[in-house]
């Protein structure tokens, strides 16, 4: 098996999931109403916790301890794609990040439970419960304010049309792609991809929202390759000020 | 502008004081919820609490998070809180059956098969209720079974006939069946979330030797 490509996997896989899951925990305390705020942030921490597994798979594979890897990278060395270091927006866009991310998360890990890299598939067959409620969150909440208000279908439309392009982008290859397919890890981002097309496509055809033409939205690439948005670092520094002050700090 | 110790607080970039709070228009408040989980294959749904929402999905939704996280859970109910109508409270060792006096209607010639007593009922508009009893004041309602009634009060009566010897019976609640939200068998996996997750329990929580060492400085 090809380690490399592997290893290059499994980054994208746990940077997507921390940082994710850190910009989701912005949300804390925030939310619109409690019980919703209760519901985002235990699955932000849910985000987290995927992260730590992944990153403890690459551990077993001789990279860094997970919290080293975590916090001691700068933006350039993440392979997160730029959708999910984008600011949480207001809550119309953080949903539709949350609706679009979720659905290919899920779809990902489901095609991940029968990778040739068998700790990596028990992880994902793991992770499934938790991947299939946070769409069950999303569907639920983009089809009751889908179609409930025009303000409301005007903010998800808007919403939507910004953050298609950054959706695309996390099916961006990395020069691994056609290795990680060959070794039977990852059937690979085209074949994902058609999976996430047909999976929100059947959500939204049940609210008013309309998804744009894919052949008309040029999707934004470089975070697999550390290209990131001038959001990412401070993201980076926020997360890991405490880490960084006191490597040792427990609490 | 607002600044905080809490760098998410700053850069909503609030005013210093806080807008007036307008009174909400009937129409933004949502409904509440009754939420009944199951802890373990097999057993009874038990009441575990409320929550807010606009429909019944969501508040599955928020159900499902706030009462099945940091307990094993295995199932979930919710009903509007409307939905449920209740008896009196009695006293911890009394049933409040026994203040349940209307009588059925007596039946009348032979018994038919229960396959043709249930269609007969549903013909007659008879549906499900879910009977819910509390044994005790500060514990929680759990189901103990459903009765077919034609309303509420139908199902009150024909509860005190199948479950009214139980005893102590405080309060009982009448749900009609159609009013719950039921968790899918089919999505019963969303139950099962990653083990490694002793940071959620309070017990991850160390406090003891804080609080101990907190109790010897006030000494």
């Amino acid at each position: 098996m090809n380690t490399t490509a592997l290893k290059d996997l499994l980054y994208r896989l746990a940077d997507d999931q921390l940082i994710l899951g850190h910009r989701n925990s912005e949300w804390n305390g925030l939310g619109p109403i409690l019980e919703e705020d209760i519901a985002f942030s235990s699955m932000a921490q849910d985000k987290l916790g995927h992260s730590l597994q992944l990153y403890t798979l690459l551990h077993n594979l001789g990279e860094a301890e997970p919290d080293t890897v975590a916090f001691t990278r700068n933006a350039p060395q993440f392979h997160c794609t730029q959708l999910v270091e984008l600011p949480i927006g207001d809550y119309a866009f953080s949903l539709i990040r949350h609706f679009l991310y979720d659905h290919a998360e899920l779809l990902r890990f489901q095609l991940l439970a029968t990778s040739s890299y068998e700790p990596l598939a028990q992880v994902a067959r793991k992770l499934k419960g938790e991947l299939k409620y946070h769409v069950l969150h999303a569907n639920t909440w983009v089809k009751q304010l889908g179609t409930s208000t025009e303000e409301a279908i005007e903010m998800l439309q808007t919403a939507l049309n910004e953050t298609l392009p950054y959706a695309l982008g996390l099916f961006e290859k990395t020069e691994h792609e056609e290795a990680i397919i060959a070794d039977g890890i990852f059937p690979g981002e085209d074949e994902l991809k058609a999976q996430w097309l047909e999976s929100i496509s059947k959500v939204l055809a049940q609210t008013n929202l309309e998804l744009p033409d894919l052949s008309t939205v040029a999707p934004v690439y470089g975070g697999r390759h550390g290209e990131h948005t001038e959001h990412l670092q401070p993201l980076l520094d926020e997360m890991a000020e405490v880490f960084r002050l006191d490597p040792t700090a427990d609490w | 502008m607002l600044t905080s110790l809490d760098p998410r607080i700053t850069r909503l970039h609030l005013p210093d004081a806080p807008p007036s709070i307008e009174p909400k228009e009937a129409f933004d408040q949502f409904e509440t919820y009754e939420a009944f989980h199951q802890k373990k294959e097999g057993t009874a749904y038990t009441y575990v609490g409320p929550v807010h929402a606009p429909t019944a999905d969501v508040a599955f939704l928020f159900a499902k998070e706030q009462y099945s996280r940091r307990f094993p859970c295995t199932g979930m109910w919710v009903a509007p809180t409307r939905a449920i109508s209740l008896t009196r409270y009695v006293g911890d060792t009394e049933s409040v059956y026994d203040f349940v006096t209307e009588q059925l209607p007596a039946q009348t010639g032979a018994e038919p098969d229960e396959s043709v007593q249930q269609a007969e009922a549903y013909a007659r508009g008879e549906e499900d209720y879910a009977i819910f009893h509390l044994k005790k004041r500060g514990k929680a309602h759990v189901h103990v079974g459903m009765v077919r009634a034609a309303s509420p009060d139908e199902a009150l009566l024909q509860a005190k006939a199948v479950f009214g010897e139980q005893r102590p019976v405080v309060n009982v609640w009448v749900v009609r069946w159609a009013d719950v939200l039921t968790s899918d068998d089919e999505d019963r996996d969303i139950w099962s979330t990653t083990p490694e997750k002793k940071y959620r329990d309070a017990i991850a929580y160390k406090v003891q030797d804080r609080i101990d060492r907190f109790k010897q400085e006030q000494q």
